[in-house]
């Protein structure tokens, strides 16, 4: 890797943007070399070159190649026999693999979890797979496919949550759920009824969202390798939660984690779709182990679409009170959610929905109503920002009308009921530290907001919407209470620094963050350090890449890690000084008194001394959430999924949109977006920047282009990026990123929040806004396609002729 | 997303080609840039025996234009050609916008104005501007050669008139009538990467009283099993003076014409809007720049 010019650290000490502003700079925690550096990504300059390894890439000796047979003629349907025998009589096929040889139920949710490897009985969704096999080549495995032979019994399939509902008498989905109902859940905080009753303002309004995915480039692969002298299963594979993969797979393949490995190669973008196991993963190690042979699945596009867990479909009530000085009293939420076929992250994204109604407003009373219903569709599951778009959505679009019925700008009310640092909500969610309000203020002084909204010529409008996510989880998925990240740190005069932690690296660069905070928290240069990530075996443990925990976690254990290899070094260099320990500086390589400055000496020195007195320094930190309770603060009542949304801490942003509405085709256009974030501090401020830009690019795809179509049989009708249109490079909008750079969380490690999530929650409302300053159309549903533009500006028009008449 | 074995065929000259078209007929596809064919054969739509790959055949490609004889294409011309190429944007300019507009910059620099056409999608692009400027196809064999009028050659959803042993060879397109325009337009959910759900293309001359409509051809794409001629707008508008009340009678025509279907692209309400919409916007557009001719 070409090394960053380490001069440019250097000099950044005498620059007075470094010194804060009454606070010596001795003294002063935020004086960071290593963090606030933006340098490019460790794994940047592979990628680019083509030279990083992903997991379809890989090739061990011997290897076969499996591929699943799907059921590609119902959605839901009775298995009552599948023949093999023609497949593995097949010259080059090794194996055969159907759901009755694995039986063990799996899920990220261990309550909940209610999929098999393969069908057994009956597939509940087009696509699902039934037998897998084995072969010598893909051709092969793939021509051994058509010889599978599988009878069926159709059963009806229920592609909406009111109809399955409805029908759960006459079709139940699970033996389990015989209303239909995976999960469902009342919270209420507060008197809403009563608040309502004194509101002066009061407006109640139903949304719809669509059935977006991932759109990752890279499909799922996975490669295992079971060792039979042994007994030991390595899995390579594509995945965001090593660790949660790990224990399924002891699960499913009864075989104890201690003799499972696995490794994370290059991934390919995740956005959540990767955050649980995945049916490749499994058959490739059950095939493995029946052949003796490693085994490698890779999956083709439209078997990321059919097992894709995308985003919940939710229908959507909301009602929201507002009193006559302004101020949000009481909101009513009923959320009824699209749940597809399986379980998957379910229950979590479903009370997160509830949970994010309380960010970011002042809000007393909160009720909340919700249910997640089984379909015969692709299962819904993690997708980036999970259970805060469609809430987000609602909320923001029925306060930028309920300003109107005001008198009042948006930016006003908004501003009036901003949540401030040391906020506790109504479900006892706490805010330690927030700079929204100054992200409303930066977004629109940046973007003429108050000068442009509500003035533009028709077809062109402008739209605000904030938001905000949790930056971490404070809870495992199953019960336990263990350090949720665990992080070792090596030092010594041969490998210089090493930090070891399985945490995955997915794109959103953690990689890089880690070698930051490493750096940072040694007093040596990012350049220095050395990351050892992504496996189960050769570093330590780590929950997973999902509710942007990382930067926290990580942070945080680092910090922990270093301070007994500090500790060391600054007694060395103590006694070479001739002064204390604890008035020793680490940083930039050296050690030194921070009161007299010349009496210093080199950190490799310092290094080398302990090398040859002590051996290798190794530091052990860890990182556990602070633990918050899911009750209603007023009563102290215990809330039914009330655990569920709790963060450290919570990054914000507000995204304020222009866009150009074409009334001849409803094309909606995004021309330009004004974005201005609370992250806390941004490690890598370039990263940062792209994250942010990334994020609003996301969800402009799910508010105006993509979208899941479903058949009237169940049939996918558009697994293919052909006809599930992304955005692409043409769409782009001009994007003004404003990071707040001074933004700093005081109890987060080393002042740093999440970005990665939180900055798709505004897309959806903020469109959606400004479309309806542009046309005067208010939409309540997304993905906005150029149809139902058309079709609005068309009754629009009959009724204001009809009116004239 | 593997195609069956099948004998890879390279000829470099017209004669081997014709003797392999000839030879193998219904048991070979011919292949040209692929971008539509390899697509079709993995997903195991059709799985020929042979594939005959045309595009070492220097005779089948490249654009020659003649002032006053109007201009050839080769059937393995890339579209990117057609797109840059000065001469077209000049004489046909339907056409080099509709070839910009086609796939992504990778697609059109693979795919060809001839696999265009052969793939006969209803929603392909340069068909409509092909027929609205007159296109020819040469039809060549062992046997020889055919003309045949494009609307003609495409006869439905994938099916061309196309015999055993004959290949697509060129385009002949008609010195442009030097006072008239040529327009093309499109409606799609992005700038790229584009499946229209309706596209059209104008061939439009006014009098010298730049008023009156001298002629106009005019072609839809993407709302018919084939690239749709309308016969009623010529009728209406040929002889008249152009003005707001015409086209409307026109765009009330135009979408009587068209056979939109629904899909997953777009339902068929909108489809007719945009016929609506677009016939339109597209015969003022025509108009305007006829004025400036």
């Amino acid at each position: 890797m070409q090394t960053w010019d380490k001069r440019e650290t250097e000099v950044t000490e005498g620059k007075s943007s470094y010194v804060r502003e009454g606070v010596p700079s001795y003294l002063d925690e935020r004086r960071h070399s290593q963090v606030g550096r933006s340098v490019p990504k460790v794994d940047a300059a592979a990628k680019v070159r083509g030279e990083a390894v992903y997991a379809d890439d890989m090739t061990l000796p011997n290897m076969l190649y499996g591929k699943i047979k799907r059921c590609k003629e119902y959605a839901h349907a009775k298995i009552k026999k599948i023949d093999c025998s023609k497949a593995l009589a097949l010259p080059g096929v090794f194996a055969v693999l159907t759901g009755d040889e694995a039986p063990n139920k799996w899920g990220i949710v261990p309550h909940s979890c209610n999929e098999t490897v393969l069908a057994i009985d009956k597939v509940r969704f087009y696509g699902e797979g039934v037998a897998a096999v084995a072969a010598i080549d893909e051709e092969t495995a793939e021509a051994a496919l058509d010889l599978i032979e599988v009878e069926y019994e159709p059963l009806p399939a229920l592609l909406d949550p009111f109809e399955s509902m409805a029908r759960a008498n006459e079709v139940v989905i699970h033996e389990t759920n015989p209303d239909n109902i995976a999960f469902h859940g009342n919270q209420i905080y507060g008197d809403v009824d009563k608040a309502f009753a004194e509101c002066e303002y009061v407006l109640e309004r139903e949304f719809k969202t669509g059935m977006p995915q991932h759109g990752f480039i890279e499909p799922q692969s996975a490669l295992a390798s079971f060792d039979p002298h042994n007994g030991r299963l390595h899995l390579w594979s594509s995945n965001q939660v090593p660790h949660y993969l790990h224990r399924q797979l002891s699960i499913v393949t009864e075989i104890p984690m201690s003799k499972i490995r696995v490794t994370i190669p290059t991934v390919g973008g995740g956005f959540g779709g990767k955050g649980e196991a995945c049916p490749n993963e499994f058959a490739a190690c059950i095939l493995s182990r029946k052949t003796g042979r490693p085994v490698k699945i890779t999956y083709e596009r439209s078997e990321v679409f059919f097992t894709s867990k995308g985003r919940h479909p939710c229908h959507m009530k909301m009602k929201i009170g507002i009193d006559k000085d302004g101020y949000i009293q009481a909101v009513d939420f009923d959320n009824t959610m699209d749940k597809g076929a399986y379980a998957s992250w379910g229950v979590v994204v479903m009370f997160y929905t509830g949970s994010m109604v309380h960010l970011p407003y002042k809000i007393p009373n909160v009720r909340s109503y919700l249910r997640n219903v089984y379909t015969n569709k692709p299962s819904s599951g993690a997708l980036r920002g999970l259970g805060g778009v469609q809430p987000r959505l609602a909320m923001e679009v029925m306060l930028d009308e309920m300003a109107e019925m005001m008198g009042i700008s948006p930016y006003e009310l908004k501003m009036k009921n901003a949540v401030v640092s040391g906020y506790t909500a109504a479900n006892n969610m706490y805010v330690p530290h927030t700079e929204y309000k100054r992200c409303l203020e930066t977004a629109v002084e940046k973007s003429s907001y108050l000068e442009k909204h509500g003035k533009l010529p028709f077809g062109k409008g402008i739209g605000l919407a904030g938001g905000n996510y949790i930056s971490g989880t404070a809870y495992t998925l199953y019960q336990n209470y263990k350090p949720h990240t665990t992080v070792v740190l090596r030092v010594d005069t041969e490998g210089g620094v090493t930090v070891q932690c399985a945490c995955t690296d997915i794109g959103q660069g953690v990689d890089t963050v880690i070698a930051q905070f490493t750096a940072e928290a040694l007093g040596v240069y990012f350049e220095d350090v050395h990351v050892v990530v992504r496996d189960t075996e050769t570093a330590t443990f780590d929950l997973g890449t999902f509710a942007s925990r990382l930067t926290y976690a990580t942070g945080t254990a680092v910090k922990a890690a270093a301070e007994p290899i500090n500790q060391k070094l600054k007694e060395i260099a103590g006694q070479k000084l001739g002064c204390r320990a604890d008035q020793l500086i680490i940083k930039d390589h050296k050690i030194y008194s921070m009161y007299e400055t010349k009496k210093t000496m080199s950190w490799d020195e310092a290094v080398d001394i302990a090398t040859s007195t002590v051996g290798t320094l190794v530091g052990v930190g860890h990182f556990s959430p602070p633990r918050r309770k899911g009750i209603d603060i007023v009563t102290g009542n215990r809330i039914q999924g009330g655990n569920i949304g709790h963060s450290p801490t919570f990054g914000f942003s507000c995204q304020i949109h222009e866009v150009e509405v074409d009334v001849e085709t409803g094309r909606i256009r995004v021309k330009k977006v004004t974005e201005a974030g609370d992250m806390g501090t941004p490690v890598n401020p370039m990263a940062a920047d792209g994250q942010v830009e990334g994020s609003i690019v996301y969800n402009m795809g799910a508010a105006l282009y993509e979208d899941q179509v479903i058949g009237a049989d169940g049939r996918h009708l558009n697994p293919n990026f052909h006809d599930y249109k992304m955005p692409t490079s043409m769409e782009m909008p001009d994007m003004f990123i404003n990071t707040l750079k001074d933004s700093y969380d005081p109890t987060a490690p080393f002042g740093a929040k999440e970005t990665g999530e939180g900055a798709v929650q505004p897309t959806f409302p903020a469109i959606t806004n400004a479309v309806y300053d542009a046309i005067g159309i208010r939409f309540y549903q997304v993905p906005i396609t150029p149809e139902m533009v058309l079709r609005a500006l068309k009754e629009k028009k009959e009724k204001e002729a009809g009116c004239g008449a | 997303m593997y195609t069956n074995e099948f004998e890879y065929l390279a000829p470099t000259t017209p004669a081997e080609a014709f003797e392999l078209v000839g030879r193998l007929g219904s048991k070979a596809r011919i292949l040209a840039g692929g971008t539509d064919l390899v697509v079709l054969m993995k997903d195991k739509l059709t799985s020929p025996e042979y594939v005959i790959d045309i595009k070492n055949i220097k005779e089948f490609k490249g654009i020659k234009y003649e002032l006053g004889k109007g201009m050839t294409i080769g059937a393995t011309t890339k579209i990117s050609e057609v797109q840059y190429s000065e001469i077209v944007q000049e004489k046909y300019p339907a056409l080099a916008y509709a070839a910009s507009q086609l796939g992504g910059t990778q697609v059109r620099h693979m795919g060809t104005i001839g696999g265009n056409t052969c793939n006969a999608s209803p929603s392909g692009e340069t068909p409509t501007p092909l027929v609205a400027l007159g296109a020819k196809v040469v039809l060549s064999s062992a046997a020889g050669e055919r003309e045949l009028p494009l609307e003609d050659f495409i006869t439905g959803v994938r099916r061309l008139d196309l015999k055993e042993g004959e290949i697509l060879t060129r385009f002949i397109l008609p010195e442009p009538s030097p006072k008239s325009v040529s327009r093309y337009t499109y409606a799609g959910a992005r700038d790229a990467m584009e499946i229209d759900c309706v596209n059209m293309a104008v061939n439009f001359e006014l009098e010298d009283d730049k008023e009156t409509i001298k002629y106009v051809k005019f072609v839809l794409g993407s709302v018919f099993i084939k690239p749709l001629v309308s016969k009623e707008v010529p009728a209406l508008l040929i002889g008249q003076k152009f003005s707001d009340a015409l086209v409307e009678k026109a765009v009330a025509a135009a979408q009587g014409e068209a056979k939109p279907i629904s899909d997953v692209r777009a339902s068929e309400w909108y489809r007719n809007e945009m016929v609506g919409n677009l016939t339109r916007r597209l015969l003022k557009e025509a108009f305007a720049a006829a004025r400036e001719v």
